[in-house]
């Protein structure tokens, strides 16, 4: 599985850090490095939206305190 | 002409309990792409001293900039300051260092401690004629340039350092030279060698400077282009035209913002790679791309930039972070300050609807002033611009 999360301005400015560092996080406690890549992309052109994160080319859009919630229902479910 | 360039950095400490400096240095270019500095040092201090000393500066560099003779310069500045009525006498010390068209160095120093010039990490003793000028005795030396070579004009406050405090005689000229000779190697731009031959006089004077301390660094480097392309252009058919310019053009390439970067990678064909490092939590990550030298966010870490070049101008005292972080803004700012004595700036009016969002600290105005402040900036660090827009 593939997350990826936009690191562009906008999407820096409403908190991309914090999404990444959460889902670092909680990847971890859930021992899914080897089965999840995380890694970053510039401006996805939906900057309206941000924080723009991507799963399986389904887009989502996050903020710091969805994104425990997202993790939850969004990337669980499919382990 | 060659291939070199001056790098030129000055500072000066005020004479603790003044609030002007004594010390005044003018840096001039003539028509002819000479450059001419002047270091004067007026007599006692606070505001006697500064207008001694800027009244002999700007007579100095005028006239020299003007073709006229050194004689008459000295003897226009015996003529026209004001005698101290406490001393007698009338002058202000100096040092002129005239660059000629980069080949070589004419120097002329009177009271003040002698140019000190390092060549290849080591002192060179710059010969020097004695001469007599209405009764003063005035050092004259030329010299021809070599690259790497570092000129130090100083006050006298700076060998004064200490004198009585720390040390009982001050340091004197050779400790300078000493303690300079370990740093020279390092790469620092003129701007930080000052800065940090500055820092120490302020130490062994306690933070509390006896005279005004000035330091000026000239370093003779190799000249190194540096392209910067930041905002995608208004006119989307203009890409491939802008990019071509971009990346036809010598010396390191820079690219900053999300579009803009991926609008290169596209020209270039090859696939942008971010990493999610957050070296600095205020400044987005970078990105790589193949045939890019540094791939960065643009508006979040070019104010961040802006900020570095606008203390780089005061007390540089942000040095200490970018000269060593990895986040995208001190990459830039040590390319363009440190690096980089030519930039080109290739600048995109695209405006990205997101910004446009009132609720976001950042819009498309303050992104066209971030890149002319900081061009106007670097032109202040003596760096060449050029800013083109698409």
């Amino acid at each position: 599985m593939k997350i990826t999360v936009c690191i562009g301005s906008s999407c820096h400015l409403k908190g991309s850090r914090q999404v990444v560092e959460k889902l670092q996080a909680l990847i971890a406690q859930n021992n899914l490095s080897d089965k999840i890549e995380l890694s970053g992309t510039f401006c996805m052109s939906n900057c309206q939206k941000g924080v723009c994160v991507t799963l399986d080319g389904q887009v989502y859009s996050l903020a710091p305190d969805t994104t425990e919630s997202f993790f939850e229902t969004e990337v669980l479910p499919k382990f | 002409m060659n291939n070199l360039c001056a790098d030129i950095g000055y500072r000066s400490l005020i004479k603790h309990g003044e609030q002007l400096c004594g010390d005044h240095i003018d840096v001039i270019e003539q028509e002819d792409g000479s450059q001419v500095i002047v270091l004067a040092d007026g007599l006692g201090s606070g505001v006697k001293a500064c207008i001694l000393s800027t009244l002999t500066s700007k007579i100095i560099s005028t006239m020299t900039a003007a073709g006229i003779s050194l004689d008459e310069c000295v003897n226009t500045i015996a003529g026209t300051l004001p005698v101290c009525s406490v001393r007698g006498v009338a002058y202000s010390t100096f040092t002129i260092i005239r660059l000629v068209n980069n080949e070589t160095a004419e120097i002329i120093c009177y009271d003040n401690p002698e140019v000190i010039l390092l060549r290849e990490g080591k002192n060179v003793e710059i010969p020097t004629t004695e001469l007599n000028i209405g009764g003063k005795k005035i050092l004259q030396s030329k010299i021809d340039l070599c690259e790497n070579d570092v000129f130090i004009a100083l006050s006298d406050g700076v060998i004064h350092a200490g004198v009585g405090m720390k040390l009982n005689f001050g340091w004197l000229r050779k400790d300078v030279i000493e303690y300079m000779e370990d740093l020279v190697d390092v790469g620092f731009t003129a701007k930080t060698l000052t800065t940090i031959l500055t820092d120490h006089c302020n130490e062994l004077y306690g933070g509390e400077p006896g005279d005004d301390t000035t330091v000026c660094t000239v370093k003779i480097r190799k000249r190194e282009p540096m392209n910067l392309l930041i905002g995608p252009p208004v006119d989307r058919n203009d890409c491939n035209k802008m990019m071509s310019l971009f990346f036809s053009k010598e010396g390191k390439h820079i690219v900053c913002g999300g579009s803009t970067s991926t609008i290169a990678a596209e020209y270039l064909q090859k696939p942008i790679k971010p990493s999610l490092d957050f070296y600095d939590p205020e400044i987005p990550p970078t990105a790589e791309i193949e045939g890019v030298d540094l791939v960065t966010e643009g508006v979040i870490t070019i104010n961040k930039v802006l900020k570095y070049a606008q203390n780089y101008l005061e007390d540089n005292e942000s040095y200490t972070q970018w000269s060593y972080k990895k986040d995208g803004a001190s990459q830039i700012a040590r390319l363009l300050f440190e690096e980089a004595t030519d930039i080109n700036f290739y600048v995109g009016r695209a405006i990205n609807p997101a910004h446009q969002n009132p609720n976001l600290p950042i819009n498309f105005n303050i992104k066209m002033q971030l890149v002319s402040e900081l061009a106007e900036c670097l032109k202040k660090m003596g760096k060449k611009i050029k800013v083109s827009y698409f």
